[in-house]
């Protein structure tokens, strides 16, 4: 691991917006943040949302549930409007980071936010060779870049998994973080103000931690 | 590749964290000695995932419970699995939203498989980790529900035949005779699952230092192995467990353990601080 930086920079702590939409464990994500002494708050209200310049995007459960919730709340909207206008920036964590994809085939083809070209689909059977789905624990997650969301990182580290569902690495461009599960997908990305896990950072010990860090640093 | 894990688990009765000595219980502390003379948060930094069962002997007073899984999970960066007693999915669904990834069940699974069912239709089965306490009479190994109070008709191996049309995604194997003995785990146990039972296994009962988790881990059917034994591990015993099972060269999740303290409280500028 690279040499960590020292916090006498910061000015201030950064104040995390937590999106609530009725889907996934925010407690833990919270938690996390807490720890590295930032600020957080747990928000659904779309004006809110518009405004933030720090969100997170979590997310437990089906794609289409989960895009449902996001539009029946104009929480979609608001998403849009922060990342593209305000050039807020966003992590979205397991579901949430899919829900930034193109569309998605789980439980019926649905849009997604089209932050990213990508599009999730269900592991390959073909490929899994008697692997389980979902795709449950600790994996080893390789890294390209060392910059940005990957800052301080070496070229493989374990984090937490629990998904059915993935997205390739095809059509994005910007850095990112690769896992292999029977085929190589998308463990993490960054594309300037956006950044997605496949993984949980909240449940993947200090790899996460610092991964969460660098994304408030960034 | 997946890795495999170290699991701690922490039984608790109405509001204390108790030892447990084939299905004794002693009482430990409460939440506050736990987090206070155990600093669990940095000993959980050792662990890959953390099990909290409520064994209340008594009446359960779910809330009071869910307040403690909260709190533990609070300073936990690991999945959690919590348990005991569960009925219904509104608590199932409680216990996940007070900051549980998964939940255990034992009794529910002999008692009404169509609660099994609902849950693992809303939480998804790899949310569901099917706890089975298991004695070992003359040659047998016979299943025990109830705290291991009441006696199954079936044998491991017959139950195991029942769980594969059960929509659980791992199963946590215990024996009622190794438990809080510290002698290892229970020999035999594992040749007695069925070879095409493919869920993922956690191993239980027994483990009283790093050797017990070696000979666990390196049995290929073995997933996780868990103690319960609050005082075998405390310290810095279960951290340099770990260091010697990454010495042999062992599939565990590796994390720098040393930054921990840097990140705690990284955000927290002097102005901040002193304001």
């Amino acid at each position: 691991m690279g040499a960590i930086i020292h916090n006498s920079m910061i000015k201030s702590p950064p104040k995390v917006h937590l999106i609530d939409y009725g889907v996934g464990n925010l407690w833990s994500v919270a938690s996390a943040i807490r720890y590295l002494g930032a600020k957080v708050d747990i928000i659904s209200d779309p004006d809110k949302i518009s405004n933030s310049s720090i969100l997170i995007l979590p997310g437990v459960g089906s794609f289409r549930k989960g895009m449902e919730a996001l539009r029946n709340n104009s929480i979609d909207q608001a998403i849009l409007h922060a990342v593209r206008d305000n050039d807020s920036k966003i992590l979205g964590i397991c579901m949430g980071m899919q829900l930034m994809g193109s569309s998605g085939t789980e439980d019926g083809q649905t849009l997604g936010l089209g932050l990213i070209p990508n599009t999730v689909d269900r592991f390959s059977k073909e490929k899994l060779d008697g692997k389980k789905v979902p795709h449950v624990g600790f994996n080893e997650v390789n890294f390209n870049e060392r910059s940005g969301l990957f800052r301080d990182f070496s070229t493989t580290h374990d984090f937490y998994f629990t998904h059915s569902y993935r997205m390739l690495v095809d059509g994005l461009n910007g850095n990112y973080a690769t896992c292999s599960y029977g085929e190589t997908f998308l463990a993490a990305f960054q594309v300037d103000n956006i950044c997605g896990t496949q993984f949980h950072p909240e449940k993947s010990q200090t790899n996460g931690i610092l991964l969460l860090r660098n994304f408030l640093l960034n | 590749m997946l890795k495999k894990r170290v699991i701690f688990t922490l039984l608790y009765d109405d509001g204390f964290f108790m030892l447990s000595r084939n299905f004794r219980l002693q009482k430990v502390g409460d939440l506050k000695w736990l987090k206070k003379n155990y600093n669990f948060s940095k000993l959980s930094f050792s662990i890959d995932e953390l099990v909290v069962l409520d064994v209340t002997r008594g009446k359960r007073n779910q809330d009071k419970f869910l307040d403690h899984v909260r709190a533990l999970s609070e300073e936990c960066f690991i999945p959690i699995a919590a348990g005991g007693g569960i009925q219904d999915i509104v608590y199932a669904h409680q216990l996940i939203s007070n900051g549980a990834d998964k939940i255990v069940i034992n009794s529910l699974i002999s008692q009404n498989i169509k609660t099994v069912q609902h849950i693992a239709s809303e939480l998804g089965s790899q949310c569901i980790i099917a706890s089975v306490d298991v004695k070992k009479i003359k040659n047998d190994f016979i299943v025990f529900t109830e705290n291991g109070t009441k006696r199954q008709t079936f044998s491991l191996d017959d139950y195991f035949y029942k769980l594969m049309n059960v929509p659980v995604g791992e199963v946590y194997l215990n024996s009622v005779d190794r438990d809080g003995t510290a002698q290892g785990y229970m020999q035999g146990l594992i040749e007695q699952i069925p070879g095409n039972y493919k869920l993922p296994i956690i191993i239980s009962g027994g483990a009283g230092k790093y050797q017990h988790f070696m000979e666990g881990i390196k049995n290929e059917r073995v997933d996780a192995v868990s103690t319960a034994h609050l005082f075998n591990f405390v310290g810095s015993s279960l951290k340099e467990a770990r260091f010697e099972l990454l010495n042999e060269g062992l599939a565990l999740a590796k994390w720098d353990m040393s930054i921990c303290e840097s990140m705690q409280g990284f955000f927290e500028c002097e102005s901040n601080t002193k304001g």
